[in-house]
């Protein structure tokens, strides 16, 4: 019988066996730049903003970058919100992260405090002569500005605001609120038509009461940390707010299963109409969608117990990271992209509000009467998780940020603990949690 | 073949002796066998079993003592912190939302494995009985095990959510009033419950029809000529005879329960008022929401703890039952 000309001996497959493996192991444990050193492209990770359109858009924008000579080209990589901090932390600690990413709010200021991120100062200076930077929306920028400089830039925004079923309160015979007192009377006269003036989510998981209940504190001249970035819950302020929303509780204004509520339980409230009014996310009417979307109404910022106005909003944002093979390449990328972005709103991809002037003023996207309102209105007044002592996130907001803590915080609202016990115990978790 | 030499030669196989003869004393073995122990059979099995070992220790060992080490220092995701010995431990220890948490799990857990046992066990002595349709109704009752949990968990929450969903109405018609079954915290971890036991049931019904099928069906006939009552055969005969089964589903299912994650996050978030708030879903939000790596991993280690005194103890009720 004849054999073959490469037949291997058992000792010799043994070997091929075990070189292959040390072979792997070692590119394995090798594997160094992601954003990276060895790699030759500008890694850009970014989140699913909005629909599938968004990535396959965003995806389209990146790739059509053409880098000056000598700078690195660019790679696209969308990332799942599931787990995401989990992603970025581990791909930063074995460095293979990105060069340029979006992510969590907070995330560049977490990761800044760690040694991970490139300052944006250089890139924010070189904008003053190109337009971008007089081109954002008033105090945007500023969020993002902490002693040691610029941690991201602002990329789009996130809000609670108050939205109304016009026909409902038509029907109701109530007008828009203005005020809080005007807005429990809408409520009171909505419940009449058993409609639920105070719409709310407080699901452990996914629901947001807790951001709008801090929007009601802000609102009030109040919020969660002081100057020194330190909570300070337990003010005048803040408890007259609770007490606002304690008030929309005790009086029926709330549906009694909101607590257990997702925002998609909301959004079929809205859209069943048993929801009436309340405070939500700026795409609410597209969330809901149907017949009541055409309905939905954002109102106008409402003027509190103290006489102030004010709203929650979240500045999400972009960073640059210091394994980049480049940053003068991160730097180029970020402008280029920042001067093409454009169609990720004009196109309707779902993402959030624009941070640029110019992308709110076109067509597009003045076609949107309550788009328009909030960035016209709400954006001017509205300040972030560091209300009231400062205007730019820092990293400890991490543990407000969707957290156990404020969604408990929540939750002990919404079930009718006193104001200053919530706010007590909110108190005492945020310092525990906070170490420095 | 008389059942006197039937169990002798059971003995001998168990210990090791051929039917030929009573096989090596026990003692030290030959010195010469000592010194032929590593041949080069030996060396080239190890060598084929070694990639596979090498590859299970990375998958299993490595996480467990970089776990461990993250346990013992006061980290975060990216960097392990400084060495704090057990004071994670100790400090999980003091939380109340620990004990609340293992409250709600040991109810959880008792109720997922009890509950669907029983329902499995059932509807698998059901399915032995000649029914219409008999193969199609196994395969419905698969489906709660088979659909993903994310759609199920959307499923009953729609179902129970909101005063609209179909069981709320359904009580309020029965005069049961406004019932918030998600936003009542008693209420939510009665659903919680009643959800796993759905989702976990036709497991059980799997492990026990197999058990069941091995059942020798001649043995009921012989208790009825004695003059068994249906229930003296299910208790004195088929649940004795199942028992192995049993204690293996049970430690199955207890791991199941404990270290169930989606079931209790996609239906509550572990709310309202942390009622579902379980030790796994405890574990998660403190390390990945609150970003205390050290509890988090201090969390997992006492419930991985816990689980292995559980499932000892429940093992040894099966070598008991296979003594007796």
């Amino acid at each position: 019988m004849e054999t073959s000309r490469f037949t291997t001996s058992r000792r010799g497959f043994l070997g091929l066996v075990g070189t292959s493996a040390a072979v792997a192991a070692l590119a394995a444990c090798s594997t160094g730049g992601g954003g990276g050193g060895a790699s030759s492209s500008l890694k850009f990770w970014n989140m699913p903003w909005g629909t599938p359109a968004f990535n396959t858009l965003d995806s389209k924008i990146t790739l059509g970058y053409k880098p000056e000579s000598g700078l690195p080209g660019a790679t696209y990589q969308a990332i799942q919100w599931a787990n995401f901090n989990q992603t970025f932390s581990s791909a930063l600690a074995s460095k293979t992260g990105p060069a340029i990413s979006s992510g969590g709010g907070t995330q560049a200021f977490q990761f800044a405090k760690q040694g991970f991120i490139a300052p944006a100062d250089g890139l924010i200076d070189s904008w003053k002569s190109n337009g971008i930077y007089d081109d954002f929306l008033p105090g945007v920028l500023d969020t993002m500005k902490t002693d040691a400089g610029y941690v991201a830039v602002p990329y789009n925004l996130d809000m609670r605001v108050n939205w109304y079923n016009k026909e409902l309160l038509e029907k109701a015979g109530a007008t828009p609120p203005t005020d809080w007192q005007s807005y429990l009377d809408a409520a009171a006269a909505l419940k009449k038509i058993d409609v639920y003036g105070f719409a709310a989510n407080g699901n452990a998981s996914g629901g947001n009461a807790f951001q709008m209940i801090v929007g009601l504190m802000i609102n009030n001249g109040g919020g969660i940390f002081d100057e020194e970035h330190k909570p300070n819950l337990v003010t005048a302020a803040n408890i007259e707010a609770l007490e606002f929303v304690r008030e929309n509780i005790s009086k029926g204004y709330m549906d009694p299963a909101a607590i257990s509520y997702t925002a998609t339980n909301a959004n079929s409230q809205w859209k069943a109409e048993k929801f009436g009014m309340g405070f939500d996310v700026p795409n609410l009417a597209a969330n809901v969608g149907g017949a009541s979307a055409s309905q939905l109404v954002v109102g106008d910022p409402l003027t509190s117990a103290s006489g102030k106005k004010g709203a929650l909003y979240f500045p999400n944002n972009i960073m640059m990271y210091k394994n980049t093979p480049s940053q003068k390449g991160s730097e180029a990328f970020m402008t280029y992209y920042y001067q093409n972005m454009k169609a990720l709103w004009t196109q309707n991809t779902g993402i959030g509000l624009p941070v640029l002037k110019s992308i709110a003023a076109t067509p597009e996207f003045q076609s949107d009467p309550n788009a328009v309102k909030i960035v016209k209105m709400w954006q001017p007044v509205a300040k972030t998780w560091a209300a009231p002592g400062g205007t730019a996130l820092f990293s400890n907001i991490s543990y407000v940020d969707s957290t156990p803590a404020i969604s408990d915080f929540g939750q002990n609202v919404l079930s009718g603990k006193s104001s200053k016990d919530a706010l007590t115990t909110f108190q005492a978790t945020l310092t525990s949690l906070i170490k420095d | 073949m008389t059942s006197t030499s039937i169990a002798e030669s059971v003995k001998r196989a168990r210990r090791g002796v051929g039917p030929a003869g009573a096989g090596r004393k026990p003692g030290p073995a030959p010195a010469g066998r000592a010194r032929k122990r590593f041949t080069p059979r030996t060396w080239t099995l190890i060598a084929f079993a070694a990639p596979s070992l090498i590859l299970l220790l990375l998958l299993n060992v490595y996480p467990l003592v970089y776990a461990l080490i993250q346990a013992l220092h006061d980290g975060t995701l990216l960097e392990t912190g400084p060495f704090v010995g057990l004071k994670n431990f100790g400090d999980v220890l003091a939380l109340p939302s620990f004990w609340s948490a293992t409250s709600f799990t040991v109810v959880f857990t008792v109720v997922g494995v009890f509950g669907s046992w029983l329902v499995g066990l059932a509807l698998s002595l059901l399915l032995r009985t000649h029914i219409p349709a008999g193969g199609l109704f196994k395969v419905l009752l698969l489906l709660p095990w088979i659909v993903p949990t994310v759609v199920s968990a959307t499923s009953w929450n729609w179902l129970v959510a909101t005063p609209q969903s179909p069981f709320p109405v359904i009580a309020e018609h029965l005069g049961f009033g406004n019932v918030l079954f998600l936003a009542d915290p008693m209420l939510a971890q009665v659903v919680v419950c009643l959800f796993k036991v759905w989702i976990s049931f036709p497991f059980m019904m799997m492990m026990m029809s197999s058990a069941l099928a091995s059942v020798d069906t001649n043995v009921y006939e012989a208790a009825k000529v004695d003059g068994a009552t249906g229930w003296q055969s299910f208790r004195l005969i088929t649940l004795p005879l199942i028992a192995r089964t049993t204690f293996v589903s049970w430690i199955l299912m207890t791991i199941f329960c404990v270290n169930d994650f989606p079931t209790i996050f996609l239906l509550t978030g572990g709310g309202p008022a942390h009622a579902t708030t379980s030790l796994v879903l405890l574990a998660y939000l403190t390390v990945f929401q609150n970003f205390q790596t050290g509890p988090g991993v201090a969390i997992a280690f006492l419930m991985t703890f816990v689980l292995v005194v559980i499932s000892v103890v429940l093992y040894r009720q099966i070598r008991k039952v296979n003594v007796e």
